[in-house]
């Protein structure tokens, strides 16, 4: 070898003068280093504001509609609950939570930036951590405050048409209703951050959200009833949906613990993608 | 200092890397070369704790990357150039960056202006051209003021602007005392990049020694000699030891004999000579020479285009 004693040199001619010695980064520094991932994508603003506008939008055309239209619906008596006619716009709504999670990890992917971000922070589940809590937090307070919004715009609409039953905060369970729909899209949300995180390819995890959220509970009602009923029961998105609807009938699940039964077939899942993230080559 | 020993992965039926171990010293700039598919770009990963080796080490400064206490302060790599998301900004990529590794923000502004994108920070980084890329790229690996880094096909595209600039600044670091190793499939650029190169093939060890070295070793001394005496001469020149090819032009090859030896028996055979000079193998050469048997894909050589 030419270069005897190589070895020591780095430690010794480099000074990191730049910055004083810090310690090793932690959770909190990956927190900070996520949430500058977060809101420094355009898309997340632009996605955000459109689900506003279509939650909000969809919500109040539908509260018009069905107010100005009340007398012609209530005669063929298949009128919906005014609580469900002011959240009306959340069922497409909440599909820009579900993407907005995929994309919080698949992007990632897709741009190759998960090696370097894998490289700043080699503890795997850290990542997965901090990008659930991040977006969770995010998402709940964003959509909380969408939800509030959405329900006096179709709140004020409703009023103007008097021969309308309509609703308010103090009606016994309508302020549970609202505060669950940012709980429910915020689970939504990191079912796709799971499914990102688990599929690695933003398509293919919008799919199996959409085919879990939507086609799959469809399928199941479509079996005989002793099947379908235990199973359509338990289904965890099924389940969730009983906290944001007034009557969810008898025989169900209370909505708290169908909000379990979601909640803890997400932390599942969360749990499974971050033990593939851990042992998978990146 | 990075150490790798025995290192081996399979994908599927594949070896990508054979029992690989070597050794990358502080202080210069080492090189990682072999055909496309040898298996550099995975050794690489594997080292940075990217992939998992399924036997083997990979340590810096004897530790796993894993076990890094502050892996970007420690080393710092280039993998892909575009490896960002290209909806953000320059400045917001590499603040991110910094924040994972608790590296001050100020940190950020300074390694922009170092690879020289201080004007563009606040672009979107999907308008960069590749030479910005890379540039990118290397604002990221410096960020930690690391003493390793590693760099994946760093000069891939880029323009000579552009190649001038990263083989400069590979120099640089290694005269800092910084240990630099870089990965390249073109022999030629590493000729003019690195003062020590290890090549690899099909996974497995080619060569680890000093770019001098593997060229004398590999092919020895090439002298051409021209006289008018050439049927006097080449036996004597073969009895001596060397190896006599005649060229089309008169002129014949020796190998395996000094030019002054030639001279000598060329002298005591009454022969006049006509020109005697050492013929400078190129790098290049040398790597094709070493890699013949293991480059992955060989083209059809010399047959008729379909």
């Amino acid at each position: 070898m030419t270069q005897p004693m190589t070895t020591q040199v780095p430690t010794q001619t480099i000074a990191k003068s730049g910055f004083p010695e810090v310690g090793p980064p932690s959770l909190v520094d990956t927190l900070r280093s996520e949430w500058t991932k977060l809101k420094t994508l355009r898309s997340t603003v632009i996605t955000l504001a459109i689900a506003g506008v279509i939650v909000i939008g969809l919500s109040a055309l539908g509260s018009f509609l069905i107010a100005a239209n009340e007398s012609s619906e209530l005669k063929h008596g298949s009128l919906p609950s005014p609580l469900d006619t002011i959240q009306g716009g959340w069922g497409i709504g909440m599909l820009a939570f579900m993407v907005l999670g995929v994309m919080a990890i698949s992007n990632e992917y897709s741009s190759t930036l998960i090696g370097v971000t894998l490289l700043a922070t080699p503890k795997r589940s850290r990542v997965l951590l901090a990008k659930v809590i991040v977006f969770s937090v995010t998402m709940f307070v964003i959509s909380e405050v969408m939800s509030f919004i959405n329900f006096f715009v179709g709140h004020a609409i409703i009023s103007a048409y008097p021969a309308y039953p309509n609703v308010s905060l103090t009606t016994h369970l309508v302020l549970r209703v609202v505060i669950g729909m940012g709980i429910y899209v915020t689970l939504v949300g990191l079912l796709g951050l799971g499914a990102g995180a688990l599929l690695r390819h933003t398509a293919g995890a919008i799919v199996a959200c959409v085919a879990f959220l939507f086609i799959l509970p469809g399928i199941l009602s479509a079996l005989p009833n002793s099947w379908s009923n235990p199973i359509g029961e338990y289904w965890p998105t099924e389940a969730g949906r009983r906290l944001i609807v007034l009557d969810h009938g008898p025989n169900t699940l209370s909505a708290w613990v169908g909000t379990a039964d979601l909640a803890l077939f997400i932390v599942v899942l969360l749990l499974i993608a971050g033990y593939a993230l851990a042992k998978r080559d990146a | 200092m990075i150490q790798v020993r025995n290192l081996t992965k399979h994908f599927g039926q594949n070896i990508a890397v054979d029992n690989l171990s070597f050794e990358v010293q502080a202080g210069r700039v080492t090189g990682f070369l072999g055909p496309n598919g040898a298996g550099k770009t995975t050794t690489l990963r594997m080292i940075l704790g990217l992939v998992r080796p399924e036997k083997g080490t990979a340590t810096v400064d004897g530790v796993s990357y894993q076990h890094l206490r502050a892996p970007m302060r420690e080393v710092g790599a280039v993998l892909d150039a575009k490896a960002y998301h290209p909806g953000r900004k320059a400045r917001d990529h590499l603040l991110a960056l910094a924040q994972a590794s608790r590296i001050p923000v100020k940190r950020v502004d300074e390694v922009l202006g170092f690879v020289g994108l201080s004007d563009v920070a606040d672009r979107r980084a999907g308008a960069f051209s590749l030479g910005m890329a890379q540039r990118l790229g290397i604002a990221g690996a410096l960020l930690g003021d690391p003493p390793v880094l590693i760099f994946d096909e760093p000069v891939n595209g880029l323009d000579p602007e552009g190649i001038v600039w990263i083989r400069t600044l590979m120099h640089g670091l290694a005269a800092q005392g910084r240990t630099v190793f870089v990965s390249s499939h073109l022999m030629s650029e590493m000729a003019l990049t690195a003062s020590h190169v290890i090549v690899i093939g099909r996974g497995h060890m080619i060569a680890d020694s000093e770019v001098e070295d593997l060229i004398k070793r590999s092919s020895g001394t090439v002298v051409r000699l021209r006289t008018p005496k050439t049927e006097v001469v080449v036996p004597r020149l073969e009895a001596a030891g060397g190896k006599v090819e005649t060229n089309g032009d008169g002129a014949i090859v020796v190998t395996g004999l000094e030019a002054s030896a030639i001279g000598d028996i060329a002298f005591q055979a009454g022969a006049p000579v006509h020109e005697l000079a050492a013929v400078e193998v190129s790098l290049e050469e040398v790597f094709m020479e070493l890699t013949r048997d293991d480059v992955e894909f060989h083209g059809g050589g010399g047959g008729a285009i379909p």
